[in-house]
């Protein structure tokens, strides 16, 4: 097949909704802290919380070590609250909710009302700004599980917010860090009571819709004592020449037993086919195995965004803690991701397991980095990381860029990482068999992507599958 | 940075009014950015800065210094000799070649190495630099004796720095085995050394780095090279015993068909810390790399690989691997590693591995049960471990005398 006989789907969600906003006035400055602190209410320690980031802001460097780069970024020309005018007052029921906003979700495949929801599955949709909507949260109270906006969470759970906001991502971490902790706006807060299994997949989907705002969501996931919770993210945007950011800080903390699972399936809006517009996606997720026996995992799927940079990781610092990485970056056009894990062992007995799988086409760049970080005190610890990656055509890159550290006898750290195109043997066995070259890479890279894809449950899965193909469609030549 | 270098440039003897101007300008841009330390990414498992500033009060030129002694050459087989007395060339001995096909000369400095910007140890060498040695085989001859290069360190040295720079070409189908054999006296000093390689055509070099004894110095090796079609590059480093010691290999393979293998194989003991850093540049199609890197670190010693692997756009067909192995035996060793790959073509075959970990308890639990005591079978294993990297040397005579240095090095566990 010639290339450019296959053009390129379309990006299915670029569309944009129509919808008055409210914004705060253009730029960083205290002043539009203090604003968007007010409109959500806020107490006054979390305006001094806030105020202390920026303050710590102040004095830090953007980070530039990274291998894509991009034009600086005007912070003073962009949004940091925009969030539609409907929904300054809260609507009590989805009933109230501004009908083109749930048409908007409808679209997008993300049905608010519970009825028409696959069963199983409580959706907190945030849309810009703000939090639009929780669906389940009635059957989810009854056991004590708390799932609301972080806004509500602020004002409901204080005890809760307080002990845990920053633990794991300090205001003065890096940079992007530290702008989300100082104008951080809406996202999702979770709290599992101790022993209790989490009935359904909590969900969370990230919609950008204003123009020139940048979107700066915090997500809280809390598992007390021998809790489980699974929780997916979604996201998309619309098509626009323009770059928008989108600097999200995810923090999760497990204790004694609890067992976390994070699972990604972004696709926010990559740019057109030259490398015009597009979401910077540079994300701050960072879990920690504060108890014994506790365990995170992080399941990823990044197909979207311009450029993708982020490292979700692990603290292992209870004994016999377990953390995961599961990840696939697809990089298509000019897209560059810089993408990886950080696995910090401290307790005794921890392990940590990483598969990455990269895959690059067209004028992409698609880089791995991780730390693997075994401490002096970290007795018997183990970590096995496999990372692959996959070109097609010789205008893309794929980098390998992993930090072994290993600093006692007694554990053991195995790393193992390639590189190739897909192999023509199986190619040629696929098109003996009446597969055309695109059917028969969609069966291979699906192939080369399964140990990855079947960590997602059910319902991202599939989507997950059928992105992956569409990610890749006519790069193949 | 003043306070420790103190050194007082008019002392260097130079030929020009320009070399001085060129040492004194090299050396004002060293003293503005210092020593390298952990900040810089070359850099980050080993604080230079750190290192030197700990251990050294004060350092300056060696200048002056007697020696009367004999060296005590190898007579395990034979072999051709350059002596080297604290970086500077003193002899040199070709008896198993034909003269006019070998030339080896003192040598003063290189004027421009281009990938070296910005490393700030090569503005010291250029600055302070006592020149070394060149060597140059002609087209088609092939060596038939190692050449053994004795990089002799007397006991005068202490809190000096020795500035090397050396230079080595094989001419269109020639071949040479080198090996790099330091013998230090007790002193403690700081060598800092730049060297050229340049392979032609269908040419092969065999370099072998090893020690004599432990040695309180502090070493630091730039190897910077270009290789030709149908070359060949082996370098095997067997530098154990060392204070602290970097060597750094930026290789280029910049036409069809070179082939680059860098083998390494240390025991690692206390208060050692020990850094191998490749740059790999696959810069043509169909050309090979290979690299095994293995450590063996007891006490609080503390080895580092960082090795990349670079694939240009036009170097398809590239078959490229890395593979670093760590025996970490006590709790206070430490193992670092970044095996690194940038690949820009499809078609190539790139991969690497690293493990660290301690003596697999089941092999050890085997040679237990059929009556080997726990020392001998670990030093067995350990051995056995090292071993592995000597594949590549054909010369049973030199292979011996290569396992027997390992294996003192492992008794010395």
């Amino acid at each position: 097949m010639k290339s450019g006989e296959l053009k390129n789907q379309e990006y299915k969600y670029g569309f944009s909704t129509d919808i008055e906003n409210f914004k705060a006035p253009k730029g960083l400055s205290e002043k539009t802290i203090k604003f968007i602190s007010e409109v959500k209410k806020e107490p006054k320690w979390m305006l001094d919380w806030r105020l202390k980031a920026f303050n710590r802001l102040k004095v830090l460097k953007e980070p530039n070590w990274q291998k894509p780069k991009y034009p600086k970024i005007n912070y003073q020309d962009l949004y940091y609250y925009s969030a539609p005018k409907s929904m300054k007052d809260k609507p009590k029921s989805l009933d109230e909710v501004d009908p083109k906003l749930i048409e908007t979700y409808n679209k997008l495949g993300i049905p608010l009302n519970e009825q028409k929801r696959l069963s199983g599955v409580a959706v907190d949709a945030v849309f810009d700004s703000v939090s639009v909507a929780t669906t389940f949260k009635g059957e989810l109270d009854k056991k004590g599980i708390i799932f609301c906006p972080i806004s509500e969470a602020i004002q409901k759970h204080p005890e809760l917010v307080k002990k845990y906001l920053g633990s794991v991502i300090p205001i003065s971490d890096h940079y992007f860090a530290t702008l989300n902790s100082a104008v951080f706006t809406d996202g999702s807060f979770v709290y599992i009571p101790p022993n209790t299994r989490c009935p359904m997949e909590l969900s969370t989907y990230f919609r950008i819709n204003a123009s020139e705002t940048g979107q700066f969501e915090r997500t809280l996931i809390i598992a007390d004592k021998g809790s489980y919770v699974s929780y997916l993210e979604g996201c998309t945007a619309p098509m626009r020449d323009e770059n928008q950011l989108h600097a999200a800080n995810v923090e999760l903390v497990a204790l004694d037993d609890a067992e976390i699972k994070y699972s990604t399936v972004q696709n926010w809006y990559p740019g057109d086919k030259d490398g015009v517009g597009g979401i910077y996606n540079f994300v701050t997720k960072r879990g920690a195995c504060r108890g014994k026996n506790s365990k995170i995992s992080w399941t990823q799927v990044e197909t979207g965004s311009a450029i993708t940079w982020k490292y979700p990781s692990c603290i292992l610092q209870g004994d016999n803690s377990v953390g995961e990485f599961y990840s696939i970056a697809i990089t298509n056009n000019h897209q560059k991701a810089d993408t990886g894990t950080k696995m910090i062992h401290l307790g005794k007995n921890t392990k940590s397991k990483i598969i990455s799988k990269g895959i690059s086409a067209g004028q992409a760049d698609n880089t791995y980095r991780g730390l693997v970080d075994i401490g002096a005190k970290a007795k018997n610890s183990r970590n096995y990381t496999q990372c692959d990656s996959l070109l097609m055509g010789n205008k893309c890159g794929a980098h390998t860029v992993p930090y072994i550290k290993n600093k006692n006898s007694s554990s053991t750290v195995e790393h193992e990482a390639t590189t190739s195109k897909i192999n023509e043997d199986q190619l040629f066995y696929c098109n003996q068999r009446g597969l055309n070259q695109e059917e028969a890479v969609s069966l291979i890279v699906n192939g080369f992507c399964k140990e990855v894809l079947q960590q997602l449950p059910m319902e991202f899965a599939v989507e997950a599958q059928k992105l992956v193909s569409i990610s890749l469609e006519g790069s193949v030549g | 940075m003043d306070q420790l270098f103190n050194i007082d440039l008019k002392k260097i003897p130079v030929s020009s009014d320009q070399e001085a101007l060129e040492r004194k300008k090299n050396f004002e841009l060293f003293l503005e950015n210092g020593l390298p330390n952990k900040k810089d990414e070359n850099w980050k498992f080993s604080d230079l800065n750190y290192i030197i500033s700990k251990n050294f009060k004060q350092i300056s030129v060696s200048d002056d210094f007697k020696f009367d002694k004999k060296i005590e050459f190898i007579n395990d087989f034979e072999h051709n000799h350059i002596t080297l007395i604290n970086g500077a060339y003193k002899s040199c001995d070709i008896r198993f070649e034909e003269k006019e096909k070998v030339k080896i000369e003192s040598f003063k400095s290189f004027d421009n190495f281009t990938n070296e910007k910005g490393n700030n140890l090569y503005n010291l060498n250029k600055a302070l630099s006592s020149g070394g040695f060149s060597l140059e085989i002609l087209k088609d001859y092939k060596c038939k004796k190692p050449i053994i290069i004795y990089n002799y360190f007397t006991s005068d040295l202490d809190n000096k720095i020795i500035s090397n720079s050396n230079q080595i070409k094989l001419s269109k189908n020639s071949e040479l085995t080198l090996i790099e054999y330091n013998i230090s006296e007790e002193s403690k000093f700081f060598k800092n050394t730049f060297e050229n390689i340049n392979i032609e055509q269908g040419s092969l070099l065999k370099s072998i780095t090893i020690q004599k004894n432990k040695s309180n110095g502090y070493f630091y090796k730039n190897i910077s090279g270009i290789q030709d079609y149908n070359s060949s590059y082996q370098s095997f480093i067997l530098s154990s015993g060392l204070k602290f010691n970097k060597i750094e290999i930026n290789m280029n393979l910049e036409k069809e068909n070179s082939t680059c293998y860098i083998l390494s194989g240390l025991s690692l003991g206390k208060d050692e810390h020990q850094e191998i850093k490749t740059r790999i540049n696959h810069l043509a199609p169909n050309c090979k790399s290979y690299q095994k890197i293995k450590n063996v670190l007891e006490n609080d010693s503390n080895g580092v690989y960082q090795g990349k692997i670079f694939v240009k756009d036009i170097a398809q067909k590239t078959d490229a691997y890395q593979l670093s192995k760590a025996l970490i035996l006590d709790d206070q060793a430490e193992f670092n590693a970044k095996p690194e790959l940038e690949i820009y073509a499809d078609d190539v075959k790139c991969s690497h591995g690293s493990t660290s970990g301690s003596i697999d308890e089941d092999a050890i639990h085997y040679l237990m049960t059929r009556g080997i005591k726990l020392p001998i079978a670990k030093k067995l294993l350990i051995n056995g471990f090292l071993n592995e990297i000597f594949e590549n040397i054909q010369e049973e005579k030199l292979k011996t005398f290569l396992e027997k240095s390992i294996m003192e090095q492992v008794d010395g566990i």
